[in-house]
């Protein structure tokens, strides 16, 4: 009795082994269609399942909500740190790459211009400006001990900026050519007329080319550069375009509104003309790099011991 | 403490002249804040505090500045003994009446300036020195003021510029 009962069993179990093992290589994965009962099965059950496992996850949202709370705000503050560290490495990225572009202008400036030009010049940066809004003075970060002197030139890549007035150890005092007390010696560069470029007390970025001689025409666009005479200037250096022309109250003379070519209000860099020497080599300035080479120094009707044609000999 | 205040004041704004103010240039001109604290303080203080710190302040801006010193020590310590005179006449509180002292006192300022300049021997057009700085000058200082009287009212009533006369 107790044998014919294992035996059932053991058939049983048997058949239950083989079914599961049959219905498993049935029902593997990769298969093209599913049974009819599997189908109907999945039918019925989807929507139960998509209820339960929305409720699930509802659950879970609601139970672990606090934590995720406190993560993301833990989370939100070291992003927002990290936002702003990286925010700040960006913009002095900016800086430097803003920074970059001005130093290089000023290379490509010193290494193209400067030996045709005939200067030696020394990088400095502005490090102040005048507190009032009577003089245009800026303080630059080189002193006598860099080798700066009083009426040495200074200029940007852009052109002249204005003469060194005053030299302590490690900081020079710079007159703005806008400034009232500076005058320049002039010339346009087209017609050679000669005049003298004096600034006018807190003009947003104008200066004033005064005792223009009447008889010789002057126009809009015209380019001003230095004359060389009375030595504190070397001569070819661009000052500004002519914005517009006018009479003086004498009669006796032209003047002309000049636009600076060097934002006046925006200068950062600057360099400092320490020596001047010889350039003879004339033709070569219409090469140039803009404004210098503007109006072509070379071209017809010019003197050809016009621009840097002279050794102007080294600054007082 | 309250001396070391007025210096600590009177050197930033110097500062703040020289450097970052030139960035907020309207019209070509940038705000006198020197002479706003020189005002701040004589208004509330009277003409002899008013001199004093005008002389503070003068020679601060004189020091910068590096020539014609004495010009604005002048100009400013004239103003701060004149701003001081209606220390016990006008309401303090009223935002109103001191921007009107400061752009009076900046006028004054710039008009003693251009007048000390030409004893100096430099001439500027009166029409560009009245359009194009004295008034500009004066109108930007005066806009500035209601942002700063406040908080300059209320520490001189009860915050670190609170104290015995300098």
């Amino acid at each position: 009795m107790y044998r014919e009962g294992n035996t059932k069993k053991i058939i049983l179990i048997s058949i239950l082994v083989i079914s599961l093992l049959a219905l498993m290589r049935y029902t593997e994965f990769g298969r093209v269609s599913i049974s009819p009962v599997e189908s109907s099965l999945r039918d019925i059950l989807a929507p139960v399942q998509g209820l339960a496992m929305n409720l699930g996850h509802r659950l879970r949202g609601l139970v672990s909500f606090p934590f995720a709370v406190m993560e993301m705000v833990n989370e939100n503050q070291s992003m927002k740190e990290k936002v702003a560290e990286l925010e700040g490495r960006l913009r002095q990225s900016e800086e430097f790459g803003y920074e970059n572009d001005r130093l290089k202008r000023l290379l490509d400036y010193k290494s193209a211009v400067t030996p045709l030009m005939g200067f030696e010049v020394t990088g400095a940066a502005v490090i102040g400006r005048n507190p009032g809004n009577w003089f245009g003075t800026i303080t630059i970060n080189k002193g006598s001990d860099d080798g700066m002197k009083q009426n040495m030139t200074v200029i940007t890549e852009q052109g002249l900026v204005g003469r060194i007035t005053s030299v302590s150890i490690n900081t020079s005092e710079v007159l703005l050519i806008t400034d009232p007390r500076s005058g320049v010696s002039a010339l346009i560069q087209e017609s050679r007329a000669p005049g003298m470029v004096e600034g006018i007390a807190s003009s947003p970025g104008r200066v004033i080319m005064v005792h223009i001689p009447i008889e010789i025409d002057i126009s809009a666009d015209q380019v001003v550069v230095t004359s060389g005479f009375g030595s504190i200037y070397p001569k070819g250096i661009p000052v500004g375009r002519i914005l517009e022309t006018g009479k003086e109250p004498s009669g006796l003379f032209n003047n002309a509104v000049i636009a600076p070519f060097v934002d006046i209000n925006r200068l950062e860099e600057v360099m400092v003309i320490t020596t001047v020497r010889s350039s003879n080599n004339i033709t070569r300035f219409s090469g140039l790099p803009s404004p210098w080479g503007e109006g072509g120094f070379d071209q017809g009707g010019l003197n050809p011991e016009g621009i840097g044609g002279t050794p102007v000999g080294v600054n007082p | 403490m309250r001396l070391f205040g007025i210096i600590f004041l009177l050197g930033t704004a110097v500062f703040l002249e020289v450097t970052l103010l030139n960035f907020f240039t309207i019209l070509g001109v940038k705000p006198d804040l020197v002479l706003m604290i020189i005002v701040f303080n004589a208004f509330l203080r009277g003409s002899r505090e008013g001199a004093l710190v005008g002389l503070l302040g003068g020679l601060f801006e004189d020091l910068a500045v590096g020539s014609y010193f004495g010009m604005n020590v002048l100009s400013l310590m004239a103003i701060g003994y004149l701003v001081g005179l209606t220390e016990s006449k006008l309401l303090k509180e009223s935002t109103i009446i001191i921007v009107f002292l400061a752009w009076m006192s900046s006028f004054i300022v710039q008009v003693l300036n251009y007048i000390l300049l030409s004893f100096a021997e430099i001439y500027v057009s009166p029409g560009i020195a009245l359009f194009r700085i004295i008034i500009p000058t004066a109108t930007y200082t005066a806009i500035l003021v209601p942002i700063f009287y406040g908080r300059f009212y209320r520490s001189n009533k009860s915050g670190w510029l609170n104290g015995r006369e300098i």
